[in-house]
């Protein structure tokens, strides 16, 4: 079972004076899109963060690619990209200028690097914009900037925190073929979103968390079996709804 | 008194509502500053009576020399106002973002543009009415009426920089757009201090600043018939501020003038739809060209080019940061003429400068980064990165400073040798104080970094302050006929330097 999966969470926990995530178990299959759904407030966030090695849990294990992210954090770092909803960027640094930073954070060979950050420039649009700080980009610029950044190195897991939040339509279906992508080539992505039928159409698999618990998790067939049925906004609604 | 919904009147008060968030602070703190600032303010009208009382009249004969001083002042305050105004038109017209929710309101925009440039003025002007009103209502109460000229003084030439500052910040953005404007308003806001520094130590600069040399070197400029006559009219404002009658309504005309038509000037820029323009500027780009990077450098290179390059590329920081080098200038005149202090004092000068710097730098480099969670989450290590972010404070610092020190050891080895010593060692203590005790900023909060941070400010000004006077003292106990005194200060003041960086450590914050 682990070597075929990409991410797994054992009996996580962190409070922040009150409980955020408690006792989550959670598993992530190697080359599947899988979408963590919940209200807001529910975890999502703090779970991505511990994932991403940003925040410590207070109690269990996280394991990236079987690499025990609390004992070795560097190795299971090199393995995951990370995109928060608030893209990291530097507002003076130009796109090749970031990404050949992020390159070197993430310690990439140049024979790698170069032709990869000019093709994902150019996947994503953006090489017209190439020689411009990015501060004066839009919105939808800076967030494919960022997942330029995220997948400079060619990320085992990309985990991604709302990533289609303010995109516009065309911007949306870039970084969502983007994505299909990855997973198509072998990639794992983890994402979370509040537009439900993103997770409809893309994920393999999806998880609900509330109140920092994993409450359901399935396909989307598998979920609809356990409710009443209909789209996923109505299985969502079923679930996270107070009795 | 509320104005009717839609009034310009109405308007004017929501402008001087936001303006009044925009620059109080936060709620907890306006609920006791107001009441704080009105009792100091009533008191200062105590002040003022109390000295205006014994003041002497002025005889008629001086009042042109006084017109002249009050010149000199309005031409100091006009470049405050002026940088104020150009910051307030750039918020109210670009950043603030109404704009566009005002001129689609049924309201006139011509009614729109002048309480605008009123509120502008007016923002900017009632620092200035605020420290007068004590001078000009105490003097009331001892018969000079005529002192109330100032208000209207004060509200005619702010009118009249602020307008010019607002013409001036269309032209700007047509030309710069939004963004680099406000950066320029920001750096003549800096230079604008600095100048007002430099004035006040043209005493020390001045090559013979006696008072006696300084009274013959301007009765020699405003003699009779010169262009800086005691009558000319480049005293015009000055005179109005005395209270000649003439001259101060000559002076409200002209505001009066140029405001409408800067309000007109204004309200056509932006009927035209010019400001449409100016924002879509940035987002034509450039047509695609071949895309070139450094792949493939060490983590130390990849973090020394990204920190010189987010520097390089922020003018506003930079000319904060460098300013520290104007402000040492009068420092530097002073040691020079003293023959006795000139090496340890250009040493203890050089050191204080470098450990400013470095403070300043490390602050930039460390606390404001900008995307922390990027480096925190890559498998870099942060050991590794916070040196080269040590690196990339320390290394400009002894750049700029290496021709000097290079000057010091060709004049005398062993004094240049231990300035050389005691630049590097501030420079590092500064950037290691601020890599242990900086928490994390913003970029734009640069000038109020020392708030909320007492310890790291202490532990800063003890640090270079116990460097400059190791430097001073150990020069000094270097040269020929001293005694042991002086190197005994120099221990003292070096165990100084060193307990604070140790303190430094000990407190310092954990990081991943």
């Amino acid at each position: 079972m682990s070597a075929h999966v990409a991410l797994h969470l054992h009996d996580v926990s962190k409070h922040f004076g009150r409980p955020a995530v408690e006792h989550l178990e959670l598993a992530v299959r190697r080359g599947e899109l899988y979408a963590l759904l919940g209200p807001n407030g529910a975890g999502k966030t703090t779970t991505l963060r511990m994932v991403a090695g940003l925040l410590a849990p207070d109690g269990g294990r996280i394991e990236v690619m079987g690499i025990d992210m609390a004992t070795q954090p560097a190795a299971a770092k090199q393995a995951i990209a990370y995109l928060p909803d608030d893209p990291m960027l530097y507002d003076k640094l130009k796109p090749m200028e970031y990404l050949e930073f992020v390159a070197g954070l993430w310690g990439v060979a140049a024979s790698d690097a170069a032709p990869r950050a000019a093709e994902l420039l150019d996947w994503l649009d953006l090489s017209r914009h190439a020689h411009e700080l990015t501060e004066g980009f839009s919105r939808g610029m800076k967030q494919k900037l960022a997942l330029a950044g995220a997948l400079i190195h060619s990320p085992q897991l990309l985990i991604l925190d709302e990533p289609l939040t303010g995109l516009d339509a065309a911007a949306a279906r870039q970084v969502k073929d983007l994505l299909l992508s990855h997973v198509d080539t072998g990639g794992t992505v983890i994402l979370t979103t509040h537009i439900l039928e993103v997770a409809e159409r893309m994920a393999q698999r999806i998880g609900i968390i509330q109140h920092g618990r994993l409450i359901a998790e399935g396909t989307l067939d598998e979920l609809r079996a356990r409710t009443d049925g209909g789209t996923l906004e109505d299985v969502f609604l079923q679930l996270t709804s107070p009795a | 008194m509320r104005g009717k919904p839609g009034s310009s009147v109405w308007l004017l008060q929501h402008e001087l509502r936001m303006f009044w968030f925009n620059n109080g602070r936060r709620r907890k703190q306006r609920n006791w500053l107001l009441p704080v600032l009105a009792a100091g303010w009533l008191g200062l009208h105590g002040v003022a009576y109390f000295l205006l009382r014994k003041m002497p009249e002025v005889p008629p004969s001086v009042l042109p020399f006084v017109a002249i001083a009050a010149t000199l002042l309005m031409v100091v305050l006009a470049t405050f106002m002026f940088s104020s105004g150009l910051k307030a038109s750039v918020d109210s017209l670009f950043e603030r973002g109404d704009v566009d929710l005002l001129l689609s309101s049924p309201l006139p925009s011509r009614s729109i543009f002048t309480v605008r440039l009123g509120a502008v003025t007016l923002g900017v002007a009632i620092v200035y009415l605020a420290l007068a009103a004590p001078v000009v209502n105490a003097g009331l109460f001892i018969g000079h009426v005529q002192w109330l000229a100032m208000y209207a003084v004060i509200l005619a030439w702010t009118t009249i920089w602020c307008a010019l500052a607002m013409l001036l910040t269309l032209l700007l953005v047509r030309v710069l757009g939004a963004r680099k404007t406000r950066v320029v308003a920001q750096v003549l806001s800096a230079i604008a201090g600095a100048l007002l520094f430099l004035l006040a130590q043209a005493q020390n600069l001045a090559p013979d600043s006696t008072p006696a040399s300084l009274q013959g070197m301007i009765a020699e400029h405003i003699k009779p018939g010169s262009i800086f006559a005691p009558d000319s009219v480049i005293w015009w404002a000055g005179r109005a501020v005395t209270g000649s009658a003439g001259h101060l309504l000559g002076l409200v005309l002209a505001a009066i003038a140029l405001f409408l038509f800067t309000v007109q000037f204004t309200h056509g820029f932006f009927v035209r739809g010019l400001q449409q323009a100016v924002s879509t500027v940035r987002a034509r780009g450039k047509p695609a060209v071949a895309l070139q990077g450094r792949f493939g450098q060490s983590l130390l290179h990849v973090v020394l080019r990204k920190e010189w390059r987010l520097i390089a590329r922020d003018p506003h920081l930079l000319s904060q940061v460098l300013l520290q080098l104007l402000y040492l200038l009068p420092l530097g005149f002073m040691v020079l003429r003293s023959e006795q202090h000139a090496a340890p004092g250009v040493a203890a000068g050089l050191t204080m400068l470098a450990a400013s710097l470095s403070t300043s730098l490390t602050w930039i480099i460390v606390a404001a980064e900008d995307a922390p969670d990027l480096l925190q989450a890559s498998p870099a290590a942060m050991r590794v990165i916070r040196r080269a972010k040590v690196a990339a404070a320390v290394i400009p610092i002894l750049a700029l400073l290496a021709i000097p020190l290079a000057w010091a050891v060709a004049q005398d080895a062993l004094t240049g040798l231990l300035m050389c010593m005691t630049v590097v060692a501030a420079t590092l203590c500064a950037a290691l104080t601020g890599l242990w005790q900086g928490r994390p900023a913003s970029r734009s909060s640069f000038s109020r970094r020392a708030k909320g941070n007492w310890l790291a400010t202490v532990v800063d000004l003890v640090g270079t302050l116990g460097w400059a006077a190791t430097a001073f003292v150990l020069i000094r106990a270097a040269s020929p006929g001293q005694n042991a005194y002086d190197a005994r200060w120099a221990g003292i003041s070096l165990a100084l330097a060193l307990l604070t960086l140790l303190l430094a450590w000990g407190t310092r914050r954990r990081t991943g």
